[in-house]
């Protein structure tokens, strides 16, 4: 357009965060503008770096779940249980079967409160502030069934190699049975505030797309990848626990754009409440928790074990020498490989785009910084 | 495809070039070697049986005595899995850059460049990432990595 009045914009270059809202965490990124138009991406991280790997050297494999938890603080279940099932495999433990229930009932839990940060925040970043408070409601309701079962809200320490910390107090399920009761009108009343908004729409479709090639290239999982129609999930796809006993969708859809992972999303949190559902239906007596001795020696080797969480591919890789601490602890976690894929989607968009790809990633910087 | 018969698979198809390891407890991991790596790492994503097109993530390792780069890749479409690795010497620490194969490795590599000082040829943005600008302490996942307020766990 400047062109055609035979001006022309200089390109300059525009510092976004490290301390901005749409952040999610501290994240710095240097975009190259020309005009309203970005022309390169480029993140900058590690203020967040806490140095989590090195700290995991030097602890026992105990001592490291607490740890796992300020890894990715928005679903601290699924950091649980990625660390304990490398340990378990390393180890050689059995979990007992009621704390097999009891982790997926946490899991999916967590993954719903996770969803619902993300569904509050991305309508708190294109500026519509009611679904923020809606989000955080019934998000209050989740963390509460999570202080009743372990005295935590945030960092639970929770799934433990062998099975769990605590078994479940007796008004857990009724309680975790009218929320899930209420649960999807409740989701229902957010389609109603998002889904057919035009503003939403107008600010998210077609914005961002991920296409599905480019997507595996950078290893983007969870629900973004899903959202460009790679029907992929760990769940299914690399079974861990018991997630084969469950009867559940995974959600796709073909586009890839902003509004295609807010789709999926959403849907996603319906499928984990009728997993939540079924778990407390079939749940059996018994004990939560194989006899484990303090401080484990697990045998010499090594192990890579990954589980889905909300933003994706969690993975830990253990390295043992037989010693009570491990000898190396790699932490990878999904918001990594999606903060990466960012410049090839934010490129040729305007600059407003970037905040709602951004939100849409649901990317969170401890994840990425460690 | 099972994991026996992944295994089978590939000691039949790079009988030169990997080794089974012992060390993987429940999870396949093979050593090749570090002139090998991008040789193999292509020829894994483009073989039909296995197409590994997902690379999960590269994790290094000082055991003290030399380095290990461990690589843990996918298959979306053929839904498998398994790990290979590379051992390196502390004079001879540099790979090859995979990204040309996975664009994804990018920031891994990075990583392995900055928390271990491993070399990454052909990388092409090896600059400071998770550490600040001005660091100039070394490399802190080294195990001889020392710093005044870095304490070791006592044994007992």
């Amino acid at each position: 357009m400047s062109e055609a009045q035979g001006l022309h914009t200089k390109e300059f270059t525009l510092n976004v965060g490290p301390h901005h809202p749409s952040t999610h965490g501290v994240c710095r990124f240097v975009l190259q503008m020309e005009g309203e138009v970005i022309t390169s991406v480029t993140p900058v991280i590690g203020y967040l770096h806490r140095a989590l790997e090195k700290i995991c050297e030097n602890r026992t494999y105990e001592q490291i779940i607490p740890i796992t938890d300020r890894f990715e603080y928005c679903t601290a279940m699924s950091c649980n249980m990625g660390f304990s099932l490398a340990t378990e495999k390393l180890a050689g433990l059995e979990v007992p079967e009621r704390a097999e229930y009891l982790r997926v009932i946490m899991l999916e839990l967590n993954r719903i409160a996770s969803h619902l940060i993300w569904f509050g925040t991305t309508s708190l970043d294109l500026g519509a502030i009611t679904p923020f408070l809606y989000g955080f409601r019934e998000r209050e309701d989740i963390l509460d069934m999570f202080e009743m079962t372990c005295g935590q809200r945030l960092t639970f320490n929770y799934i433990r190699p062998g099975g769990v910390s605590k078994d479940i107090p007796k008004a857990f399920i009724p309680v975790c049975k009218k929320f899930l009761d209420a649960f999807s009108a409740k989701v229902d009343d957010y389609e109603r505030v998002l889904t057919e908004n035009p503003i939403f729409i107008a600010r998210n479709k077609d914005v961002g797309i991920l296409k599905p090639e480019t997507a595996i290239a950078y290893s983007v999982s969870g629900p973004s990848l899903r959202a460009s129609g790679v029907k992929y999930d760990l769940r299914r796809d690399d079974p861990y626990s018991i997630y084969d006993r469950f009867d559940f969708e995974i959600p796709t859809r073909e586009n890839g754009d902003c509004y295609d992972r807010y789709i999926v999303r959403i849907r996603e949190m319906r499928e984990s409440a009728k997993i939540v559902r079924q778990a407390i239906e079939q749940i059996p007596e018994g004990p939560i928790r194989s006899k484990v001795k303090m401080n484990f020696k697990p045998p010499a080797g090594e192990v890579y074990c990954r589980v889905e969480n909300s933003r994706g591919e969690m993975g830990f890789y253990i390295q043992s020498v037989g010693e009570k601490m491990p000898l190396r602890v790699k932490m990878r976690g999904g918001s990594y490989n999606q903060l990466q894929v960012m410049p090839v989607l934010c490129v040729g968009h305007k600059i407003a785009d970037l905040v709602a790809i951004m939100a849409s990633m649901d990317i969170i910087m401890p994840d990425v910084d460690r | 495809m099972e994991r026996n018969q992944l295994v089978s698979y590939i000691k039949n198809k790079f009988q030169d070039t990997v080794t089974l390891l012992e060390s993987g407890k429940g999870e396949s991991f093979f050593q090749i070697k570090p002139e090998d790596l991008l040789v193999f790492s292509r020829a894994i994503r483009d073989d039909e049986r296995l197409g590994m097109d997902w690379l999960s993530c590269i994790s290094g390792v000082d055991t003290g005595e030399r380095f290990e780069v461990v690589y843990s890749v996918a298959s979306v479409v053929n839904r498998i899995r398994f790990n290979y690795k590379l051992v390196l010497d502390y004079d001879k620490a540099e790979i090859e850059s995979v990204q040309k194969i996975w664009p994804g490795a990018n920031w891994h590599e990075r990583e392995l460049w900055e928390l271990y000082g491993i070399n990454v040829n052909n990388h092409g943005n090896l600059t400071r990432f998770l550490l600040p600008d001005n660091w100039d302490q070394g490399h802190p996942l080294r195990k001889d990595w020392d710093a005044p307020d870095f304490k070791r766990m006592p044994e007992k």
